[in-house]
């Protein structure tokens, strides 16, 4: 699969679910497959895009939540996985864009293969699963105990759509329209 | 849920009255969940949230806790990050690439290591830097050394936070007492 087919899965499979996309190949197909939708795209700040998806699913419990991240931002943030086990949001689903590399720099290859799907298998409360074809990936979608991990294998690298540099107060805005006002304390 | 965050509870006897007023500003002020990585400072504030009713997470990494709220924030909702000086340089990527530019407005505790009493030099430099550090990311950081100015205090770094929109933070000093600078 393509990231953008990926993320066009994603938003097509679970309309009503909102996305935290982490910088690069995430952010740029999420915005594609979206229409730039009222997600939260990180534009820097890699290693935190699960841990905002933690704090959004545990803030929006009646809602899907869907980490939509790189395989070398998950690497730099990977002790999320633990935090995940431990408070097992059942409303987070993170879905792993896995092509082996470093695409908003240039394409790198990271330094050993991440296998995340059978990481969180192996950690207990996080359903792990790789799949490689867009029905798989639909069906895990829908399907998997949650919070559950999708490392979707990526077969063709191509820049998916448009440039991962958001603006974040227009982020910010987008994303909390919609949302029901939270009471002043 | 798996594991509610709870860890070895400080017990009334061993809060400070200081502990206890951060922690009361902070509830009435509406923190709903507070994201931190534990400290021995720290400990008689957490389990005085927990008693009030404050979801308490646990998290690996300080980072890991700025990204946390973050999401929090951008929901509408309000989080406290609670850590210790030494873990900053961890956060501050999250802080300086997401919670600032987003301008999400997050609320800081942090734990002083590193200066009056301190004995383990590695706690030095990152404790001698913490509000330059956080100056230089363009927030606002305000020592509390008085436990009769905690709850006011507090009070103030929330307001810049949660109504005015800018990350802040509140120094725990080694005055307060309650931590372990010669340990």
């Amino acid at each position: 699969m393509k990231a953008a087919e990926v993320a066009r899965a994603i938003v097509s499979t679970l309309p009503d679910a909102r996305c935290v996309s982490s910088l690069g190949t995430a952010t740029s197909a999420v915005r594609a497959a979206s229409g730039d939708g009222p997600h939260f795209y990180l534009g820097a700040a890699m290693g935190s895009a699960l841990a905002a998806a933690m704090g959004v699913a545990e803030a929006l419990p009646d809602r899907l939540v869907v980490a939509v991240l790189g395989d070398g931002e998950l690497l730099m943030g990977a002790s999320t996985l633990w935090s995940v086990s431990a408070y097992r949001p059942g409303n987070l689903i993170t879905v792993v864009l896995s092509d082996g590399g470093y695409a908003i720099t240039g394409g790198q290859q990271l330094s050993a293969p991440p296998r995340f799907a059978a990481v969180a298998q192996a950690m207990g409360g996080i359903a792990g699963l790789r799949v490689g074809s867009d029905l798989e990936l639909r069906h895990a979608l829908c399907e998997l105990e949650r919070p559950s991990l999708i490392e979707v294998e990526l077969t063709e690298r191509e820049w998916p759509g448009p440039s991962p540099f958001v603006d974040p107060a227009q982020v910010r805005l987008a994303f909390g329209a919609g949302l029901a006002p939270v009471p002043p304390a | 849920m798996a594991n509610d965050g709870r860890q070895t509870r400080a017990t009334d006897e061993q809060r400070l009255d200081w502990q206890l007023a951060v922690a009361d500003t902070l509830t009435a002020r509406g923190v709903t969940v507070a994201a931190y990585v534990p400290d021995t400072r720290l400990q008689g504030i957490l389990s005085r949230l927990e008693d009030n009713g404050v979801a308490m997470r646990s998290l690996t990494r300080e980072e890991e806790c700025v990204g946390y709220a973050a999401g929090q924030r951008i929901v509408g909702q309000r989080p406290v990050v609670l850590m210790q000086s030494s873990g900053l340089g961890n956060a501050l990527n999250a802080l300086g690439s997401l919670a600032v530019p987003y301008r999400l407005g997050l609320p800081l505790v942090i734990s002083m290591r590193g200066t009056l009493g301190e004995a383990n030099p590695s706690q030095v430099p990152l404790g001698r830097a913490t509000a330059q550090l956080l100056g230089a990311l363009g927030i606002q950081a305000f020592s509390l050394r008085a436990a009769a100015a905690a709850g006011p205090a507090t009070a103030g770094m929330l307001t810049l936070a949660f109504d005015a929109g800018e990350c802040a933070a509140l120094m725990l000093e080694a005055e307060l007492g309650g931590g372990r600078e010669g340990g």
